[in-house]
C-alpha cells in the first residue's frame, strides 16, 4: 500500500483535481450538514466516504470491527464538526481525510500504547483555518462577549448573523437556505448589526 | 531565519499519520513557525486525500470477495448513518487557554501540539533543566530541555536519532547557529556540542541515550540518559 500511495502522490498535480470526484457536490453536502443539519446530505456523504474509509482502515487495523470503528468515529465527527470545515481553505476530501487520519492516529495509539490521550487534534487541527481567518475573533474574551451579545438578539436575527459571519454564507445563500426574500435577509442583518454596535460600543465596524 | 526543516520523507509520513506522536508533534511545532513547510504539508494533504478517496485507486486493493464486503458494508452503513444523525449534538471547541510551563522562573508558552500532553516534573543538572513528556513510546524519549544562558550539553553522539526543535532562544554547535523554529534531526553519524549563550528552550525527541565522546566528559555518560 505504501509503495502505491507514494507513486500516486508524486504523480498527482496539486492544481488538477481528479474528475472522478465531484468536489463541489461534496462541498455542498458538507455545508448543508453544517448549516442545517441536513440528514439527507449526510447520508450522501456517508455513501461516498463510508465504504472508502472502511477499505483504507482495513489496511491499518487487524480486524473488521476496528475498521468499522474508524468509519463510525470519523463519520460522527463529520456530523458533529462539519461547521469547522472551511471551504475556502481546501476541499471536502482534505477535511474528511484529516478527520479520518486523526481518528486512526488516536485509535492506533490507544491499541498500541493503551493511551487515551487523543493528541491528534492538537497536532493536526481540524478547525485551524477558522481561527486564523477571523482576525476579529482572535481575542477570546472579545469573541465570548460578542457571542453573548448575539445570543440576546431575536431568534430571526440570530440565524442571519450566525449564518453570515460564522458559516460565511452569502446573503443570497441565506435567502435560499432560510426560504426568505433577499430583502428580508438584508434588513434583518442591518437591524442585527445596529443592535450589536450599540451593545459593543462604537469602533467595532 | 529558520534554516533547518524536516525532510520530504518525514513530512510525507507526518501527513499519512505514520509517525509516533513525539515526532508528529515536533513537525507540527516547526510548521506552526514555518510557512514554507506549512504550505508543503497543506499541498501534500490535498494530494493524499484526493488519492485516498478516489474509487479506482482503492479498488486496486480489493482482490477478492469485494461484492460480499460491499453488500455487508452497505447494510451496516445505513444503520450507522441513522445512529449518527439521531444525535443532534454539535461539537463545541473548548475555549483553550494558552498553557505555559515555567523553568527557573522563566515562563514559556507551550506549543499547541503539546497542550494535552502530560509533563513530568522538572529535574536539574547545572544549567540544564529537563521535563520529560509522558508519551509512553517505549525507547523514544520526549522532553522539554532548557539551557540557561552560558550553558551547554557536553560533546556527544547518538546511537539512534535525536530531534531538537528550538522553541525559544538560540544555541550553536560546530555546524552553526540555530534559531527559534529550527528543526534539527541528527543521527549516529553526527557528533556535536551545543552551547547556548543567551539561553534556550528545546523540544527534544531521542530514541536512545546520548553518548558523550570526549575526555573527561566520558565520565558523564550516566547523565546522558538524564538529558534525553
Amino acid at each position: 500500500m505504501q509503495t502505491n500511495l507514494r507513486s500516486k502522490v508524486t504523480n498527482a498535480k496539486p492544481s488538477i483535481m481528479s474528475d472522478k470526484i465531484d468536489h463541489p457536490q461534496l462541498c455542498q453536502w458538507l455545508n448543508a450538514v453544517a448549516t442545517s443539519r441536513d440528514k439527507q446530505a449526510f447520508t450522501h456523504l456517508f455513501q461516498f466516504f463510508g465504504p472508502k474509509i472502511q477499505r483504507i482502515a482495513r489496511n491499518r487495523f487487524p480486524n473488521e470491527a476496528q475498521a468499522s470503528e474508524v468509519v463510525q468515529e470519523t463519520m460522527s465527527n463529520v456530523w458533529r464538526k462539519a461547521h469547522l470545515f472551511n471551504k475556502d481553505k481546501g476541499a471536502a476530501t482534505t477535511w474528511v481525510y484529516t478527520v479520518m487520519r486523526n481518528v486512526t492516529f488516536d485509535m492506533l495509539r490507544k491499541i498500541k500504547g493503551n493511551k487515551e490521550d487523543n493528541l491528534s487534534d492538537d497536532i493536526w487541527p481540524v478547525a485551524e483555518s477558522m481561527v486564523s481567518e477571523n482576525e476579529s475573533f482572535d481575542d477570546h474574551l472579545e469573541s465570548k462577549q460578542l457571542l453573548h451579545v448575539i445570543e440576546k438578539l431575536p431568534e430571526a436575527q440570530q440565524q442571519v448573523v450566525k449564518g453570515f459571519y460564522f458559516m460565511e454564507m452569502s446573503q443570497e445563500q441565506l435567502a435560499v437556505h432560510l426560504n426568505l426574500p433577499l430583502g428580508t435577509i438584508k434588513s434583518r442583518l442591518r437591524l442585527a448589526l445596529a443592535k450589536l454596535k450599540m451593545q459593543l460600543g462604537e469602533g467595532h465596524d | 531565519m529558520i534554516k533547518h526543516h524536516p525532510t520530504f520523507e518525514l513530512i510525507q509520513s507526518f501527513v499519512n499519520g505514520d509517525l509516533p506522536a513525539s515526532l508528529s508533534a515536533g513537525i507540527a511545532i516547526h510548521a506552526d513557525m514555518c510557512p514554507k513547510c506549512q504550505k508543503q504539508i497543506a499541498q501534500l494533504t490535498d494530494q493524499v486525500a484526493e488519492a485516498s478517496f478516489e474509487e479506482a485507486f482503492l479498488d486496486r486493493f480489493i482482490v477478492d470477495d469485494s461484492e460480499d464486503v460491499n453488500v455487508l458494508a452497505e447494510f451496516d452503513f445505513d444503520v450507522m448513518a441513522e445512529q449518527i444523525t439521531a444525535s443532534n449534538e454539535v461539537f463545541v471547541a473548548n475555549e483553550q487557554l494558552d498553557k505555559t510551563i515555567v523553568f527557573n522562573d522563566k515562563t514559556y508558552k507551550l506549543p499547541r501540539a503539546l497542550q494535552s500532553m502530560v509533563m513530568g516534573k522538572t529535574s536539574h543538572i547545572g544549567k540544564l533543566s529537563r521535563a520529560r513528556i509522558q508519551l509512553d513510546e517505549n525507547e523514544i524519549h520526549t522532553s522539554l530541555l532548557q539551557i540557561e544562558a552560558g550553558g551547554s550539553v557536553p560533546e556527544h553522539t547518538h546511537k539512534g536519532f535525536e530531534l531538537t526543535v528550538l522553541l525559544d532562544g538560540s544555541f550553536h554547535d560546530e555546524q552553526g547557529e540555530y534559531v527559534k523554529g529550527d528543526f534539527i534531526m541528527l543521527d549516529g553519524s553526527h557528533q556535536h556540542h551545543p552551547i547556548s549563550d543567551n539561553g534556550c528552550l528545546c523540544y527534544t525527541v531521542a530514541n536512545d541515550a546520548l553518548h558523550f565522546t570526549q575526555g573527561i566528559n566520558k565520565l558523564l555518560n550516566p547523565i546522558g540518559s538524564f538529558i534525553y
